[in-house]
């Protein structure tokens, strides 16, 4: 998706881009901070033209200022060596070749063979050996990277007179904070360090002030504020997307070569219209709406190309028959897409691809309406990606001639939400039914705190007299709950408590004796009580399926797995609706046996 | 519908003006004027109709209507459209005072035109760009004051004392202290640069060199630089570097093995080396406050020793040490030891102290002069330009905000630089409208421009968190947040818009990269991510503020709710 903003600026981005071009080939500031919280992506693209741009258009034109520059992710970059490697190769414009064992730039001439990512000294004095290089012809470049060979004979001429100016761009430069917390301070003060013209631009969608490196170490930059995007640059550039799509969409499978045919072009801007105004509600990232868009499209304009094509078959067949111009004439009034238009006639006696009438557009926007809200639901938060979303939701054949009442379900929308939590929901009920009993029990005892656990499940005699010893003691506890400030949060919301192995089993008694055990088979030796039960929480089998369950990360363990001597610990890992629906499944009410219920 | 029929006509009579008259009449003005104060229109024009007022006479009446409002579009007509919105946020009557108050003088003015000749756009281009050179050079001024500037005697001193090493090989050493953006640096360059003979120079930092051993090799490779042999240690360092990295893990850093300092003996030989060179040195340590970090100061004592011990007539060339920091108590940060062969000099350097050198550094930065030839009719006109932005008052009270704020040079030089690229042919001078949208960038940025247009989950988390907040509730988990907005949704008549999962969780990871949530404890591997604390770091009124400006009833309505 990069392709389409390499070719020129997006619209809302002249004002960014004259500024910086107005800065780079005059007197820029050293230490530049672009901030953009809503696009970042397409700011940082916008940058790497622009930057890029300068450097090819100063290298023919004959300027005494000339660039180099190095565009560089913070994500990508994430240790010192990667950095200053990446940094250094791109600003001296070399590629390592897999025949000369992959080498990095390591200087020219007399200097050659340094190792330029030591430590920071040395990447420093690799910019000052780029420099000199730069400055003295590039000769030994030539003849080293196979990738560049013109321009080169004339730079031997004219380098009196020229600058040269070295400019790093850092994009998503937040991660630097984190990643290279030493080189924060030292890149923003490289003019400085190294005695170059060299710039630094940080991209970021965070403000300076959120990574600033404490006591005043950093200089602050020029900042840079873009604007976000308008709806109609957002529309417009979205649309401007289908031109470079439809160069590349020949090669997809999944993509119906006429798919981004330019006869369907406003009618593409008709199906970005409707996207936008459903998606950018919950959306504003251009990039993830052209995603949601390049999954939907095909699918959209299938019912189109279809009974196109059904009606260049009748057509061909009939043309066979000899009968073309009776069909021309008494078929008409029955195909979907009719039209009156005499283009439009001529097109169709030849068979050539049209936009579809006003009707059918309307038609194909309400049809396809419901099925953007379950795009956005399953591609914004990647819970599958576009192809195999389009390949899922590849609408009916003869959609556009099916009547109302047989549209498929999935075609409004419904099916969205299911999928989502359909695998998840499968993999619990997979599950055998001591490992259900097992969650439910860690659920409960995640949830509860320890103190109502003999009121919650205190089973004794003595229960009466339990409680009524507890209600002297709660005056305290409640006098807490108020001056703790506000409204008591339920447990469930706050995150699972953890709890020793010895009280899961406790609770996991207390359900296997209250709601199992009435499915067991009779065994007459054990005649107590409870007693079967508690042979049953004493089976190795048990302490293996929490064990398991431990790790599928559906208990944690918070204990040390270390230590033997101390009781494990562990935490619920699973959310209230799944342990609801567990509950369900082996006839646990569980609103009844939590503290706060819901 | 009445009054539709009655303004249509009047619109169409408009218009078939506005395509006749070729001169410019003030009725050209009328339809954008019209535009810009939708709220007065539609009562104004049933009236005319009812009392049955031709066309000619509701033109006239707009035409006063137009004359009145032209001197409050005025002085806005030089705003960039991208900053357009802070000026136009002001009240409609006070901001019209204001304009003809401050945009009188200029528009008395015969020798500025409004809109630039076309042969004169080069100049405004070249003038862009020796602005443009003087910020990133700024020129000195010269303040004939009653007494001497910190500065000026700091450069007289520090002058003096490179001069004593240069010229007659004394060893020196001193700090030069001041604040940020007070010239520190630039000081010591000028001085350097001053000197009658040119000296081996070396430029340390401690924010680069971040031990003794870094920073001794380097001292090594500057030393090589300049002297032209090496003086890096050969035997056991090529030893270290030779071996290859870890091949498991090529990604893996070396974990800095190196931090072992080389033999307090080699540090030693090394800098004892430096006074025996042909030529004076001057060693300037950057963050000198950062060295006094550095175990046992072992670079610091080993300079200040060498510096100490060196005698003049003993045959050896002169070394300076020119400390360099911000840090006010640097002195006490040094050992006992250290300190006693420190020579106790401070110099201080010290931002522009008066409002009026300030100013006079934005005059001098802004009226710099073009190197090339150009028409002599701009100079005067730029002059003259220059100096109604700085007689301005609003721009007056701008500079005066600044520097109370902060007397950085910087931030001076950040502010100039947008309004100087801002300036265009169509609004070619600077002016009061321009230095406010540059400093609203430059001087703080707001922290949460964005709120505003944030999509509408994240400021439904939002509004959720600040009910958390009203009930006691500072830190705040996803499930809490999600749970609270499930009960709105389900609760309030108009459920808002239907959202199911998904997008209301890439809302609460969005806001974490965005800051708006921080989290309240480091992250643990124990804890999964629906659970860990999260803080609001809005203020209440800014979500108001969002909320209200985006103006949606039902989320006003929930959270005038908290």
């Amino acid at each position: 998706m990069d392709s389409t903003t390499t070719d020129m600026t997006p619209v809302g981005y002249e004002a960014c881009t004259s500024l910086l071009t107005t800065l780079l080939t005059s007197y820029p500031p050293p230490f530049m901070f672009v901030y953009d919280p809503e696009t970042p992506r397409l700011t940082s693209s916008v940058v790497r033209t622009l930057v890029q741009d300068l450097k090819t258009r100063s290298k023919t034109a004959g300027s005494p200022l000339k660039f180099a520059s190095a565009v560089v992710n913070a994500v990508a970059c994430f240790t010192r060596r990667l950095f200053y490697d990446t940094v250094l190769n791109a600003l001296a414009e070399w590629r390592p070749s897999w025949e000369d064992g992959c080498g990095n730039w390591s200087g020219s001439g007399s200097m050659s063979g340094q190792r330029f990512n030591e430590n920071f000294d040395a990447f420093v004095h690799g910019l000052q050996a780029i420099r000199t290089l730069l400055e003295h012809g590039s000769d030994d470049l030539t003849t080293k990277t196979s990738a560049k060979g013109k321009g080169k004979a004339k730079a031997t001429s004219n380098n009196e007179n020229e600058t040269h100016r070295l400019i790093i761009v850092i994009e998503r430069a937040e991660r630097l904070k984190d990643s290279l917390p030493d080189l924060l301070v030292p890149l923003t003060r490289l003019a400085e360090l190294s005695q170059l013209d060299v710039i630094t631009i940080f991209v970021s969608d965070v403000r300076w002030a959120d990574m600033r490196p404490s006591l005043g170490a950093s200089p602050d930059p020029y900042y840079i504020d873009i604007p976000a995007l308008s709806k109609q640059n957002t529309i417009e550039i979205m649309t401007t997307a289908f031109d470079t799509m439809a160069s590349c969409s020949s090669s997809s499978k999944l993509v119906d070569a006429e798919a981004y045919s330019p006869v369907l072009r406003s009618l593409y801007d008709q199906f970005i219209t409707t996207l936008y105004s459903i998606c950018s509600p919950f959306v504003h990232d251009v990039y993830e709406l052209m995603y949601i868009a390049a999954a939907r499209w095909p699918g959209f304009i299938l019912p189109v190309l279809e009974a196109h094509r059904a009606y260049i078959e009748e057509l061909d067949r009939l043309r066979a028959d000899g009968r073309s111009h009776e069909f021309d004439s008494d078929h008409r009034a029955t195909e979907v897409s009719a039209h009156s238009d005499d283009e439009m006639r001529d097109h169709d006696i030849a068979g050539i691809l049209y936009l579809p009438t006003e009707d059918t557009r309307i038609r194909l926007v309400r049809l396809f309406t419901p099925s953007f809200t379950s795009a956005l639901e399953g591609l914004y938060p990647r819970l599958t990606h576009a192809a195999d979303w389009a390949r899922e939701h590849i609408p009916p054949a003869n959609l556009l001639t099916l009547p109302y009442t047989q549209i498929p379900a999935h075609m409004s929308g419904a099916l969205g939400a299911q999928t989502t939590g359909g695998a998840h929901r499968r993999d619990i009920h997979a599950f055998p039914r001591t490992s259900q009993f097992i969650l439910v029990a860690a659920f409960l005892a995640s949830t509860n705190s320890p103190k109502s656990d003999m009121r919650m499940f205190g089973r004794g005699t003595d229960e009466r007299a339990k409680r009524r010893r507890r209600k002297g003691g709660s005056p305290r506890k409640a006098r807490e709950g108020t001056g703790g400030g506000g409204i008591k949060i339920p447990q469930r919301l706050l995150g699972p408590t953890p709890f020793p192995v010895d009280r899961l089993l406790a609770i996991l008694g207390v359900l296997l004796e209250e709601y199992d055990a009435e499915t067991r088979p009779q065994v007459p030796q054990f005649a107590i009580p409870g007693e079967y039960t508690d042979m049953e929480i004493a089976r190795v089998s048990i302490h293996a399926a929490i064990m398991e369950l431990a790790s599928m990360r559906l208990l944690i363990r918070v204990s040390s797995a270390d230590r033997v001597d101390a009781t494990p610990t562990f935490k619920c890992g699973i959310s209230y609706d799944i342990a609801l629906q567990l509950a369900r499944e082996i006839g646990i009410v569980l609103n009844d046996l939590l503290w706060d219920s819901v | 519908m009445d009054c539709v029929e009655i303004v249509t006509p009047s619109r169409a009579s408009l218009r078939i003006a506005n395509h006749h008259s070729t001169a410019a009449s003030p009725l050209l003005q009328q339809p954008r004027i019209r535009a810009s104060t939708p709220t007065r229109s539609p009562q104004a024009l049933p009236k005319y109709g009812r009392r049955g007022v031709s066309p000619s006479k509701k033109a006239r009446l707009a035409l006063d209507d137009a004359t009145q409002l032209e001197s409050n579009e005025t002085p806005q007509d030089g705003t960039e459209p991208v900053f357009g919105g802070t000026t136009h946020l002001r009240s409609s009557v006070s901001s019209r005072r204001k304009g003809k108050a401050t945009w009188r003088p200029l528009a008395s003015d015969e020798a500025l035109p409004r809109i630039l000749p076309s042969e004169l756009e080069p100049c405004l281009e070249l003038q862009k760009r020796a602005i443009l050179k003087s910020l990133q050079n700024l020129p000195d001024i010269d303040e004939n004051d009653e007494h001497v500037s910190a500065n000026a005697t700091a450069y007289g001193q520090l002058n003096d004392l490179l001069k004593g090493t240069v010229l007659r090989g004394e060893g020196n050493s001193c700090l030069l202290i001041g604040p940020r953006g007070s010239g520190k640096t630039r000081l010591v360059e000028k001085a350097i640069a001053s000197l009658p003979e040119r000296p081996i120079v070396i430029h340390l930092s401690g924010h680069a060199q971040h031990n003794d051993r870094l920073a001794i090799r380097e001292i090594a490779w500057q030393l090589a630089q300049q002297t032209g042999h090496s003086f890096l240690p050969s035997e056991g360092d090529n030893a270290v570097e030779e071996t290859p990295p870890d091949p498991e893990n090529p990604f893996l850093d070396e974990p800095e093995p190196n931090i072992v300092l080389p033999p307090p003996a080699h540090l030693l030989a090394l800098i004892s080396v430096i006074p025996t060179l042909p030529r004076p040195t001057i060693i300037a340590l950057d963050a000198f406050d950062l060295f006094a970090a550095h175990p046992r100061q072992s670079l610091l004592y080993c300079l200040l020793d060498t510096v100490q011990s060196c005698r003049v007539g003993t045959g050896t060339k002169g070394i300076a040490v020119i400390g360099i920091t911000t840090r006010v108590d640097t002195i006490n940060l040094l050992e006992k030891r250290v300190k006693s062969r420190f020579s106790g000099r401070m110099l201080r350097t010290a931002c522009p102290g008066r409002l009026h050198h300030w100013t006079e550094l934005a005059r001098a930065a802004l009226s710099a002069s073009i190197s090339q030839d150009v028409p002599e009719e701009w100079p005067p006109l730029w002059k003259a330009a220059v100096d109604s932005f700085l007689h301005d008052a609003t721009v007056m009270e701008n500079f005066k905000e600044t520097f109370s704020l902060t007397r950085d040079v910087q931030t001076l030089r950040r502010i100039l630089t947008t309004v100087a690229t801002n300036l265009t042919a169509a609004s070619p001078y600077p002016s009061a409208v321009k230095l406010a949208a540059s400093t609203g960038i430059q001087r703080c940025p707001p922290r949460f421009s964005f709120l505003a247009s944030l999509p509408y989950p994240a400021i439904c988390l939002c509004i959720a968190a600040v009910h958390y907040q009203t009930a006691g509730h500072d830190a705040f988990t996803f499930e809490m947040l999600h749970e609270s907005f499930r009960d709105q949704v389900r609760t309030s008549q108009s459920a808002p818009i239907q959202i199911e999962g998904g997008g209301i969780g890439m809302a609460f990871e969005r806001l974490i990269a965005l800051r708006v949530f921080t989290p309240v404890a480091a992250s643990s591997s124990s804890t999964t991510r629906e659970f860990v604390l999260y803080r609001l770091v809005l203020d209440r009124n800014e979500v108001k503020r969002a909320v209200g400006v985006m103006g949606q009833t039902n989320l006003k309505k929930w959270f005038s709710k908290a």
